[in-house]
């Protein structure tokens, strides 16, 4: 699963995964209807529209032995709220329940289904790591990408002070309330600063898209990457 | 006006509506909490020297004042030293029974008057009187019910010849306390408070204080201060000799 | 910063706080070093997970008997020699205290921090009725001095400069006072010493009220607790029908981690054990007891969705970590319950429309879930109120035609490939240097302060092709 904003704004990570995976011995697919997890409807209040797109995403994915996601916050909605918005059919219940033992985000799937910790890429840099809200407390995860990115031969991770406060994302919250999202960006790219890192690393979409357009309005020399593109050894 | 009977009958049909999501139990209460209360009491004359260790530590990390006397007849001349050291005119204290002791006479020979709480006059002249007294005290002697080791909290009963307030109005706050007080856990605390309230005759008063450090505030600019309305200082004068005083249980 | 009116916006309160310099810097303070305090505190107290599982199963199982366990607690306040009352409403609480007042002529009432009775907005009816309440808790006595409310649960003047305060106690003490913390906690304690033995009447709420022996317990640090509860003749409690709590076991598993979660301290400097008026044995104490129980909006939730809300301890801890209050304070909420869990409250007390902007005054970020020590999932529960919203039509139109176009375009894949290749014809004249710079309408709101990457010339799904 791409997710829909790595298909529209940040193509380069859907293909760094799909580069990645396949150096791992991956077969990869990419069941072409899909769009988006539902995720944006979901969080506004939309469970209907939720419920919906849950469905359609269940039976997209039905052929599919692993649905590997470059996304904390859709991983989390296929595995913790897909079974729930389901639940009034118990068929389809059964099938995002099955949908959601199958679903990894991408740092879990290369440490804890391919046990890989040590990516050779020729990535280099001093990097820091932001820890997506959905990753992080909705999945548990924090350790996967931090040794991912810690062993790679060329890479000196520094621990970003504050890195599992939330970048000011929310999804539509960042247009609803543009100006307290702004006012945290600000602070947490203060701290990306202050790390002296050339580049931040994140696992999820919109905290990129957040994160990397306030590095870009405040012209900073760090660049905002995806863990798929610092791990593929891409360096655009 | 709401009654009771339909307050009580508007939730009981909303308790009914509902259906448990989450796990639901209270907690597993001591089925005979007088003899549990004992069985700590009896762990605690072994344990004791440790938890007094880890008092000390806890008690002075919340900024109280430790001392430690070897017999009862010393604990006159460390509320002497602590009285002095303040400046202190007058004392109040619970009465001798409550105590354990009686500072009445040595403190009276150092020139610093002690008014004990009289147990059984509790008229109106008498209370007025005592809250004066209180008020105009600079240091409150007081025993101890319970020494909590894990927090470094003191726990007082009020009750006859133990008024509350010689714990809260005067600045200085000495309390006096033996090995047989002494307990490790906010666990064997609830197990006290268990058998406490099993047995009517185990208080006397109608309040019970857990007193953990001075009074502080952090209210201005997060800037710590003592002393806000109780106390500004905790003294604990620990005694190796067991105090005369009335035992818990 | 004076009190914000409430029919501002939300957003129009947010941006105002936004523009607070000392707000800013006061909140940034606060909450990071109560955010570290919690977290020594925990990080050094291995049975503390356990501990909020406990706590949590105490309370829902309180819930599940709720009746029974009040009907306990009445009898064994009434037994100790207390007087309980029953209020349903806020209304009917303000009315029980004011008739107290006048049967029993007081004329002063000091008060003990209590969220309840800011709920019920106490102190301007005692106030038109004549009765003068002092708020002792040395926060609450700042903000009542300066007419505010508070804007945090248990730190009510942290938006107060030591230079306002000093302002503010000088002008009681009719003489000029140093901005220093201990002088003006020392002439606080004056002049409040005074009004404590005077006062005719004591006022708290109660963190827990044990049904088993019908305690009130009360979790203070500066005294006042103790003292409003021994000195004056007459004690009145107001409580929320969810602080009840089964028995003094139960009380020791919250004793446990309430104050480490508020504040980092093992124990609170003082927990008080109030158990009906003094005993006739005793020489200090109220004559009287009065416990009010209130029911303001919680027995409805009972079965309702904001059910686990009824858990609240009030300790205060999503405040800290919330990043949307740790960036606009408590008054921008504009109701007597702020931060994530405030927002839960207001609706209950409320009702939904109340929430409609403050529902989404949330990232979803998951923290306060996080820090809850009774792990009450608030971001399922303001979903849930997003929801609502929804159903009643109390969103505005725009928004619901943008989601129910984004909708139509997720379930179609066509659809959506052909929204890129839209997006990509739009953003032409707005695109530079490869980033989108300032946008219209609402996507303005986005480019205001940060750059939007464009629709990528190619997307992922148009590059398949070649992947794969």
């Amino acid at each position: 699963m791409i997710t829909c904003l790595a298909d529209m704004f940040f193509p380069d990570v859907g293909v760094a995964m799909v580069t990645l995976l396949r150096r791992h011995g991956v077969s990869v697919d990419f069941p072409e209807g899909q769009t988006c997890c539902g995720m944006p409807l979901f969080n506004s209040g939309y469970r209907e529209d939720a419920r919906e797109l849950a469905a359609r995403t269940v039976a997209l994915f039905a052929q599919s032995e692993h649905v590997v996601v470059p996304s904390g916050s859709c991983a989390w909605m296929l595995k913790t709220e897909y079974p729930d918005l389901l639940a009034g059919d118990p068929a389809l219940r059964g099938e995002a329940e099955r949908l959601a033992a199958r679903t990894w985000e991408l740092s879990q799937f290369l440490v804890q289904v391919l046990g890989v910790t040590d990516v050779d890429s020729p990535f280099a840099g001093r990097v820091t790591y932001h820890d997506s809200c959905h990753l992080l407390r909705g999945l548990g995860e924090s350790r996967a990408p931090r040794t991912l990115l810690s062993r790679m031969k060329g890479v000196e991770l520094v621990e970003l002070p504050g890195a599992d406060e939330c970048c000011g994302f929310g999804g539509s919250f960042s247009v609803r309330l543009p100006e307290v999202s702004a006012a945290i960006l600000e602070k947490k790219l203060d701290n990306v600063e202050r790390t002296g890192a050339d580049c931040l690393v994140a696992c999820d979409g919109g905290c990129l898209m957040q994160m990397s357009g306030g590095l870009s309005r405040r012209q900073s020399r760090v660049r905002a990457l995806h863990l798929a593109q610092v791990l593929a050894g891409d360096q655009s | 006006m709401a009654t009771r009977a339909q307050f009580l009958a508007r939730i009981k049909a909303e308790v009914a509506k509902s259906s448990g999501a989450f796990p639901a139990s209270s907690a597993a209460r001591p089925a005979r909490p007088l003899e549990a209360a004992i069985a700590i009491r009896r762990q605690m004359a072994e344990r004791w020297p440790e938890a007094l260790d880890r008092f000390r530590a806890e008690f002075e990390k919340v900024a109280g004042v430790f001392h430690r006397v070897s017999t009862s007849a010393e604990v006159p001349g460390a509320v002497i030293a602590i009285a002095r050291d303040k400046s202190a005119r007058e004392v109040v204290a619970w009465d001798p029974a409550s105590l354990g002791l009686d500072l009445g006479p040595p403190l009276a020979a150092s020139g610093l008057p002690v008014r004990a709480a009289a147990p059984d006059d509790t008229s109106e002249t008498a209370r007025r009187r005592h809250r004066d007294e209180a008020a105009r005290a600079d240091v409150g002697v007081t025993g101890v019910d319970v020494a909590l080791a894990e927090t470094g909290t003191l726990i007082l009963l009020s009750g006859a010849g133990r008024p509350r307030s010689t714990s809260l109005l005067p600045a200085t706050h000495v309390a006096v306390f033996d090995r047989r007080h002494l307990v490790e856990s906010l666990e064997q605390v609830g197990v006290l408070l268990e058998a406490v309230h099993a047995d009517p005759r185990a208080t006397s008063g109608a309040m019970i204080n857990f007193i953990t450090g001075p009074s502080r505030t952090a209210d201005i600019e997060l800037t710590l201060t003592r002393g806000v309305h109780g106390p500004k200082e905790v003294h604990a004068i620990f005694v190796d000799e067991p105090l005369g005083s009335e035992d818990w249980s | 910063m004076s009190e914000p009116a409430v029919e501002t916006p939300f957003s129009d309160r947010a941006s105002a706080a936004l523009r607070d310099r000392f707000l800013q810097e006061a909140l940034g303070i606060a909450t990071t070093k109560f955010i570290g305090l919690r977290r020594e505190s925990f990080d050094g107290f291995p049975q503390g997970d356990a501990l909020r599982d406990q706590a949590r199963s105490i309370k829902e199982a309180t819930l599940e008997r709720l009746d029974e366990h009040l009907t306990r607690l009445a009898d064994n306040v009434e037994a100790a020699g207390g007087h309980v009352h029953w209020a349903d409403t806020a209304q009917e609480a303000r009315e029980i205290i004011l008739r107290l007042c006048r049967d029993k002529g007081v004329r002063m009432a000091v008060k003990s921090k209590s969220m309840a009775t800011e709920e019920i907005e106490l102190n301007e009816a005692l106030e038109r009725a004549g009765v003068t309440p002092v708020e002792t808790d040395l926060g609450e006595y700042i903000i009542q001095l300066a007419h505010e409310k508070p804007s945090h649960i248990i730190a009510p003047a942290i938006h107060k400069t030591k230079a306002q305060v000093a302002e503010l106690i000088s002008q009681v003490a009719q003489a000029p006072l140093a901005a220093d913390a201990e002088v003006l906690t020392a002439a606080a304690r004056v002049q409040l010493r005074e009004k404590f033995l005077q006062a005719d009447m004591g006022i708290t709420g109660a963190n827990f009220a044990v049904a088993e022996t019908g305690t009130v317990v009360l979790v203070t640090n500066e005294g006042n607790g103790r003292m409003v509860t021994s000195l004056p003749r007459i004690h009145v409690a107001v409580m929320g029908i969810d602080k009840v709590i089964p028995s003094m076991t139960d009380l020791a598993v919250f004793l446990a981690i309430l104050a480490r979660s508020a504040t980092g301290q093992k124990l609170s400097v003082y927990t008080t054990f109030v158990r009906g008026p003094r005993r006739s044995t005793e020489l200090e104490g109220p004559d009287e007891l009065h416990l009010i129980l209130m029911d303001n909006g919680r027995s409805g939730q009972i079965a309702g969705p904001l059910r686990e809300a009824l858990y609240c301890l009030r300790c205060g801890a999503c405040l800290n970590v919330c990043p949307v209050y740790r960036q606009i304070g408590g008054h921008a909420y504009g109701h007597t319950y702020p931060g994530p869990i405030g927002i839960l409250l207001t609706a209950m007390l409320n009702g939904t429309e109340s929430v409609k902007e403050l529902a989404h005054a949330s990232s979803l970020c998951g923290a306060c879930k996080d820090v809850c020590p009774v792990r009450i999932d608030i971001p399922r529960m303001l979903i849930e109120l997003r929801q609502h919203i929804g159903e009643e039509k109390v969103a505005p139109r725009t928004e619901r035609v943008v989601f129910r176009v984004f909708r139509r375009l997720a379930m179609s894949p066509a659809a959506f490939a052909l929204s890129a290749r839209i997006g990509r014809l739009l953003q032409r004249p707005f695109a530079r240097a490869g980033r989108l710079r300032r946008l219209p309408l609402f996507l303005g709101r986005w480019t205001d302060a940060r750059d939007l990457p464009p629709v990528a010339a190619r997307t992922f799904r148009e590059r398949w092709k070649d992947l794969r």
